[in-house]
């Protein structure tokens, strides 16, 4: 899979958006700043500490989330789609690269771009207040799996759009309010046990939570579940997001085979 | 060794539109091999559906043997494609278009980056190489699109009309370097509207129209196939046409001299001189004039053209002798 051809596309599509910080990475650095001025700083002093931790520390997970998953879902639809839109993707549509290892660069590319931004993120986050790891090996896991699983997603996307304001649409109307409902700015502890459940239907729910989990040592999820569960809760989690990711990626490499939205 | 491209009952249907209707076509290993129609025949069709741009709908299609969809990674990788749109990535310099390209194919980065260079040098605008796609002129875009094709070094290069839109000198630069591609053993696809460019540089050419191949032969062949104008100067100049044999598809008057239509007129000649002489004329001047393979084209496309006369000369040329094929032509 991870042939000298993937590795080539691979590596066009990091340095695409390495070669224009400026568009790539400058945006969600001075969002970030915003948020935690914001929410942490001005907000923050008026809140109380939820789960015994600092407002703006509570919400750094899901700031993390929030922009790892809309950059690696915004890189990897953009690239499927503007290559689409100006037909330079039969360049690689063209080569001998099979259809997985194709997808296994573009996905790895969005992937590692959703990560950096999320780096860029906590590094802000660092400036406002100090940051301890709790559990780092499952942090590193679950950001990688969902940091893939929107990069999959991503290229669902690039498929489906047919201008790039259906990309701005998938953005802006669907990541967006699942982001915001996804526990970021709240605890699920202080809501109604109804709102709770239905929070549950909720896939952001389970990311805000783990990347909380691996970064604070703190989940929601633990606190709810049955003591006999707590274990397991965390894993659980991952494990789930582990395998609907394989499944979009396994979607991704279907579309491309089948050329849905690529060849007549 | 299986043919460069072997395709039988080749389909392809856009809703009611059929792009490819039943396209049976071979190209030999080796071969220069030209692709005319008129415009929609549905040329860049059937080249896409070799690369894998397009979904046949049916039939078959083989590139060295291998089919498009089961072995579409070993069929790719043997094409080189000069497309005819421009569909070049704008993000990058075009070195390093070339670079990603050939990495694509699975070529190292330091190989990649030699071959590049040697490409865009081959095609002349090596000096632009730092320059995105955008910035390139027209010509300087159709010659960047064929160094593309030639990173990777293929067995098969395909130019999807590769001298659309530009000057002459570029297209006689292109002409010797494809030549030369040809003579180091790549077979060569072309589709070209400019009818001069397929015979100077095709072994065979095949016309198609409306997805169905009409003809398939070497340019010479294809003209033999069209009729040919014997024009004689007679003493006395005759004041009405002559009557002719059978053979005459037709004649007129002008200039002194009288132009008879015939099939083959290095065959007819003779018959028509005899007849002409058994008439009381002296034959003082004969010239033969062959169809150029434009007017076989538009023949053979145009649709309310349809003849008899086409048909038989069809029939004709697929017996022939060698004999005839080293006869001159002009003046006799
Ligand atoms: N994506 C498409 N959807 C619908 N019809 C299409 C599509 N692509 C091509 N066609 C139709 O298929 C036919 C063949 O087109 P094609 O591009 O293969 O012709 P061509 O021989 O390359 O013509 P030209 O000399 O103008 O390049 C045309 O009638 C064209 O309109
Ligand atoms: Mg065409």
């Amino acid at each position: 899979m991870w042939t000298v051809g993937s590795r080539a596309l691979f590596r066009r599509e990091l340095l695409r958006f390495l070669r224009r910080p400026k568009n790539t990475f400058m945006p969600p650095a001075i969002t970030n700043v915003l948020y935690f001025a914001v929410f942490g700083v001005i907000l923050g002093g008026r809140i109380d500490e939820i789960a015994g931790f600092e407002y703006i520390l509570f919400i750094l997970p899901g700031l993390i989330v929030l922009g790892t998953i809309s950059n690696a879902f915004e890189n990897a639809s953009f690239s499927i789609f503007h290559g689409r839109w100006n037909e330079y993707i039969h360049e690689t549509l063209t080569s001998p690269l099979s259809y997985a290892e194709m997808i296994a660069a573009y996905v790895g590319a969005s992937a590692v771009r959703g990560l950096i931004v999320g780096l860029i993120i906590a590094a802000v986050g660092r400036l406002f207040v100090p940051i301890s790891v709790a559990n780092a090996a499952f942090l590193v896991a679950t950001m990688v799996v969902i940091a893939a699983l929107f990069a999959g997603l991503g290229i669902v996307g690039g498929l489906l759009a047919r201008d790039f304001d259906d990309l701005t649409v998938m953005n802006q109307f669907v990541l967006r309010p699942l982001v915001f409902f996804g526990a970021v700015f709240y605890s699920l502890t202080i809501l109604p046990t109804t709102w709770q459940y239905v929070s549950l239907l909720n896939p952001m729910v389970y990311m805000v939570d783990g990347v909380r989990y691996g970064l604070l040592g703190y989940s929601d999820f633990l606190e709810l579940a049955p003591a006999a569960y707590a274990e397991i809760v965390p894993l659980a989690s991952l494990a789930v997001l582990a395998t609907l990711t394989a499944l979009v990626v396994a979607l991704d490499v279907y579309l491309f085979k089948i050329g849905f939205g690529l060849s007549d | 060794m299986p043919p460069a491209i072997e395709t039988a009952d080749l389909r392809k249907e856009y809703g009611d539109l059929r792009a490819l209707d039943g396209l049976e076509l071979t190209v030999e290993e080796g071969e220069f091999f030209g692709l005319l129609g008129p415009n929609g025949a549905g040329k860049t069709t059937f080249i896409n559906v070799l690369v894998g741009l397009v979904r046949k709908t049916g039939g078959e299609a083989r590139v060295f043997g291998n089919d498009v969809e089961a072995d579409y990674r070993r069929v790719r990788d043997a094409i080189g494609l000069a497309p005819q749109e421009f569909n070049v990535d704008r993000f990058f310099p075009i070195r390093e278009v070339l670079i990603h390209k050939a990495g694509y194919h699975g070529i190292p980065t330091d190989e990649a980056a030699e071959r590049a260079d040697e490409a865009l040098k081959r095609v002349g605008i090596y000096d632009k190489r730092e320059e995105r796609f955008d910035w390139l002129s027209g010509g300087m875009k159709r010659r960047l699109l064929l160094a593309r094709a030639l990173v990777t070094d293929p067995d098969l290069l395909i130019l999807d009309e590769p001298t659309a839109g530009v000057d002459v000198q570029l297209r006689r630069d292109l002409w010797e370097l494809v030549t030369e591609l040809n003579e180091e053993g790549t077979t060569v696809l072309l589709t070209t509207h400019y009818i001069e460019e397929a015979e100077r540089l095709c072994d065979r050419v095949a016309i198609v129209n409306e997805g169905r191949k009409i003809a398939v032969a070497t340019p010479e062949e294809l003209k033999r196939r069209g009729t040919d104008t014997v024009s004689v100067a007679l003493e006395p100049t005759p004041a009405t046409a002559p009557a002719l044999g059978p053979y005459a598809h037709g004649s007129a008057l002008s200039g002194g001299r009288l132009d008879v239509r015939v099939d083959d007129g290095s065959r007819i000649a003779p018959q028509l001189l005899r007849d002409l002489e058994a008439d009381g004329y002296e034959i003082t001047d004969l010239e033969i004039s062959r169809t150029s393979l434009e007017e076989v084209f538009v023949e053979l496309t145009g649709r309310d053209d349809r003849t008899v006369t086409r048909s038989t000369a069809e029939e004709r040329s697929n017996e022939e002798s060698t004999a005839e094929r080293g006869q001159p032509e002009g003046v006799v």
